[in-house]
């Protein structure tokens, strides 16, 4: 089986379970709340694919072109524009392209051993979900506790030290950050390696399932391996994460302190709660509602810093893959992989507003 | 608020709310202090930076000692560390400057130059002094420049001759005369022979794999950094502000469909997306303005769009139609001044974003050809000798941050004065 339709079936399965059992269980309101969503979602791709489509067929720059360089006869360029379809009109290329992405053929790669892309794909993307995974929860940690403690401490030192975090958080360029990790840990004192998956004389002893390193050294309880894994993910890991904290902080930060002027807060205090279940057990709940909706729209950020991420620390994920592809003018890859990435933000975006509309029973079309 | 309004004295507070509804975009920057607290020199001090990076960007060859494709001295030079060339060494009270100042006329003694037996610098010496000199021949300049070279033995023994007269001025690696500069309190050395550019004062920031002064590129990369943040967020407000007011004002099937494609594009990772405009329309400063500006398009329409909504609703843009204004007339003069605090808040913070995004781009190769002084270029560049050269990817990552952090505080700071509601005290 490949590594592509097991992680979907060990993602998508429950995930889809779940929907089905909200959507019978859930109330009328917030079954129509799901079905308006999905609805939503389906012309969001359509819009996002048209652009894709657009980009790399309608915009000025001609792809055969640069794919077979200055060598390249026209009798070369005419019989790879007929192999990709693209002396087809434009409409009809249109479609074709509409209905490869429904059915996720992307074609074969036009470099190397000219492999199905989806295949090539399915190897990546474990990788890129391995790192995105841990990021986002490290991410996640830090903007809640830090965010919330900020909050709870208004005006001290340790709430503007947390302020200027996120300020100079955000305005961090990624690559530069994981390349001074890479210099400090990696360089100065060769902590931790500063490149690839796994230690390439350990990893040739893993039994490849899921192409996640974690779950497959797991797996096999090979654990020399895993320790490999895991040295190799701190440092992409930690640029990744907080990178995406500084928003999170700043985010939980405002909510709470908005929560915090509740009136139901003013009662929980004159009721003598003391003041750290005020803040952790009463506010931040209902402060983390409007965060959550925030995760949805990180994603962008994420799969953007993944890219970045992956290229400075020679990661073999998605967005190793669609630098590598651009540089190599391998320009089905490169539209398979935007594709791919439109349709995943589609996914996530519904998701999150999924579980949003649980969260907070307002969110009723 | 209603907490903490009746925290402050009344007229106080009745004050400032009234002030608040009728003033304008300046008098709310300079009095926002005295109503709210609103911290004014925060948007004061990003400002400052703002104009300071604006003007290196405008004239760096001002600011940058050298050329940005300069070749200048050794490769991998660390920030300070002296290019060992040869150079001249005299007495402090000297008028030699150069190896030039020696010439003399034809029929004169030559002048002595003090150098080490053998060593690269005498080398140096003669091929430098007949290089000169067929210079000073083709200028007709009447002078010669044929020195006699005096050699030591030891660079003590030069140092000590040029210290006690013997010889005018003496030619060492620099690297020699600083071991034994101590002890010489009385000479100093000069410009290095061979090299015009490579001052004895080394480079503040090293310099790059090819002998590129590091600190000049990152002056000469402020300039791309400043034209692609502006241009695209320009782009971008021109795009995004009309847009955003028709939509919102007009509604309909036009504003839902826009709507639909905004959010679409607003969702969709950006740097991605400019990725794949710039690998399709290939690497140029004005497709990585494009791209980007396509970017943020989204960004403004929402938050015009939104404002528009909110203000719509206002008594006062009733009571214009009531008394017949036009459509064009509620949009620019009613509704249009409302949403321009949101601008400014969201302009700064996009050109912050434009930078970072314009640098990500050259850092993977597809943001400005190889030719033009980029900090993501150089980044990218100085990847490569992560091991040794550490200089090399510390200093633009910087200068990106500094400026990225300076734009952001600058929208910062106009946040907390136009949106005190942020700001519950």
């Amino acid at each position: 089986m490949s590594p592509i339709a097991l992680i979907v079936l060990i993602i998508g399965a429950p995930a889809l379970i779940l929907l089905l059992y909200i959507f019978i269980k859930g109330s009328m309101g917030l079954r129509r709340y799901i079905l308006t969503r999905i609805g939503l979602t389906l012309p969001m791709i359509f819009i996002l694919a048209t652009l894709v489509f657009f980009v790399m067929h309608i915009l000025p720059g001609d792809p055969v072109r640069s794919a077979l360089g200055p060598k390249g006869t026209p009798e070369m360029v005419e019989h790879m524009r007929e192999n990709l379809g693209l002396n087809r009109p434009l409409i009809v290329q249109y479609g074709v392209f509409l209905k490869d992405m429904v059915t996720l053929n992307f074609g074969n790669s036009l470099i190397g051993g000219h492999r199905p892309i989806i295949d090539e794909m399915s190897e990546r993307f474990p990788a890129t979900l391995e790192l995105v995974i841990p990021a986002s929860i490290l991410a996640l940690l830090i903007g809640i506790i830090g965010g919330t403690f900020a909050a709870s401490k208004r005006k001290s030192a340790s709430d503007y030290l947390l302020r200027i975090y996120s300020v100079i958080i955000y305005s961090l360029p990624i690559f530069w950050f994981g390349l001074m990790l890479q210099l400090l840990f990696g360089i100065r004192l060769n902590w931790l390696p500063i490149s690839g998956r796994i230690d390439p004389v350990i990893g040739a002893s893993l039994h490849r399932q899921t192409n996640m390193y974690l779950i497959d050294s797991l797996l096999s309880a090979n654990w020399p391996a895993l320790g490999s894994v895991l040295t190799h993910l701190v440092l992409p890991t930690v640029t990744l994460g907080l990178i995406l904290s500084g928003v999170f902080v700043r985010m939980t930060r405002i909510n709470v302190i908005e929560t915090l002027q509740a009136d139901y807060i003013a009662a929980a205090r004159a009721r003598g709660i003391r003041e750290q279940v005020v803040v952790y057990g009463h506010a931040l709940k209902n402060a983390m509602i409007p965060v959550i909706t925030l995760i949805g729209l990180q994603v962008a950020i994420l799969l953007a810093g993944a890219v970045l991420t992956e290229t400075i620390f020679s990661w073999p994920g998605m967005g190793g893959y669609l630098v590598q592809r651009i540089s190599a003018r391998d320009y089905t890859a490169v539209q398979s992989v935007i594709t791919m990435f439109a349709l995943l933000v589609a996914i996530i975006s519904l998701a999150v507003d999924i579980i949003y509309s649980l969260l907070d029973p307002r969110v009723r079309y | 608020m209603s907490s903490t309004e009746e925290k402050t004295p009344n007229s106080k507070s009745e004050s400032w709310k009234i002030d608040l509804q009728q003033a304008g975009f300046v008098r709310r920057l300079f009095q926002a202090r005295k109503w709210y607290g609103a911290d004014w020199w925060f948007v004061a001090i990003s400002t400052a930076m703002v104009m300071g990076f604006i003007f290196v960007a405008l004239f760096p060859g001002m600011l940058a000692p050298y050329n940005f494709d300069q070749i200048v001295g050794t490769s991998f030079l660390a920030p300070g560390e002296y290019p060992d060339l040869p150079v001249l060494i005299t007495r402090s009270d000297s008028t030699i400057k150069t190896l030039r100042d020696l010439a003399g006329p034809d029929n004169t003694e030559p002048s002595k130059v003090g150098v080490i037996q053998g060593s690269p610098s005498a080398v140096a010496v003669n091929e430098q002094s007949q290089q000169v000199d067929a210079q000073l021949v083709s200028e007709n300049s009447g002078l010669r420049l044929r020195p006699r070279l005096q050699r030591f033995v030891t660079a003590k023994e030069l140092l000590d001759a040029v210290n006690s007269g013997q010889v005018p001025v003496g030619v060492t690696n620099l690297s020699e005369f600083n071991l034994l500069a101590a002890d010489y309190p009385n000479l100093h050395s000069g410009s290095s022979i061979t090299s015009e550019t490579a001052t004895a004062g080394g480079f503040a920031l090293g310099t790059n794999d090819v002998g590129q002064d590091v600190f000049s590129r990152l002056i000469w990369g402020t300039r791309v950094a400043i034209i692609v943040g502006f241009s695209s967020s320009i782009i971008s407000l021109l795009l995004g502000l009309p847009l955003g007011l028709l939509a919102g004002y007009f509604g309909g099937t036009f504003d839902r469909l826009l709507s639909l494609v905004m959010d679409s594009l607003y969702a969709f990772p950006g740097l991605i997306l400019a990725i794949a405009i710039t690998a399709v329309l290939g690497p140029s400063i004005y497709n990585v303005i494009v791209a980007i500006a396509v970017l943020y398009i989204p960004t403004y329409y929402r938050i015009v769009r939104g404002q528009t909504l909110q203000v719509k609703e206002e008594v006062y843009i009733e009571a214009a139609r009531s008394i017949g204004a036009k459509r064009s007339e509620i949009l620019w003069k009613y509704i249009y001044p409302n949403v321009i605090p949101s601008i400014a808040i969201i302009f700064s913070v996009n050109v912050a974003d434009a930078i970072l995004t314009g640098a990500g781009l050259s850092f993977l190769g597809l943001g400005m050809p190889p030719t033009i002084a980029d900090w993501g270029i150089d980044l990218a560049r100085g990847q490569r000798f992560i091991q040794s050269a550490w200089w090399l990817i510390t200093f633009p990552g910087i200068a990106i941050m500094v400026v990225v952090l300076a734009f952001t505080m600058m929208g910062e700071g106009l946040m907390e004065i136009f949106n005190p509601k942020l700001r519950e005290r």
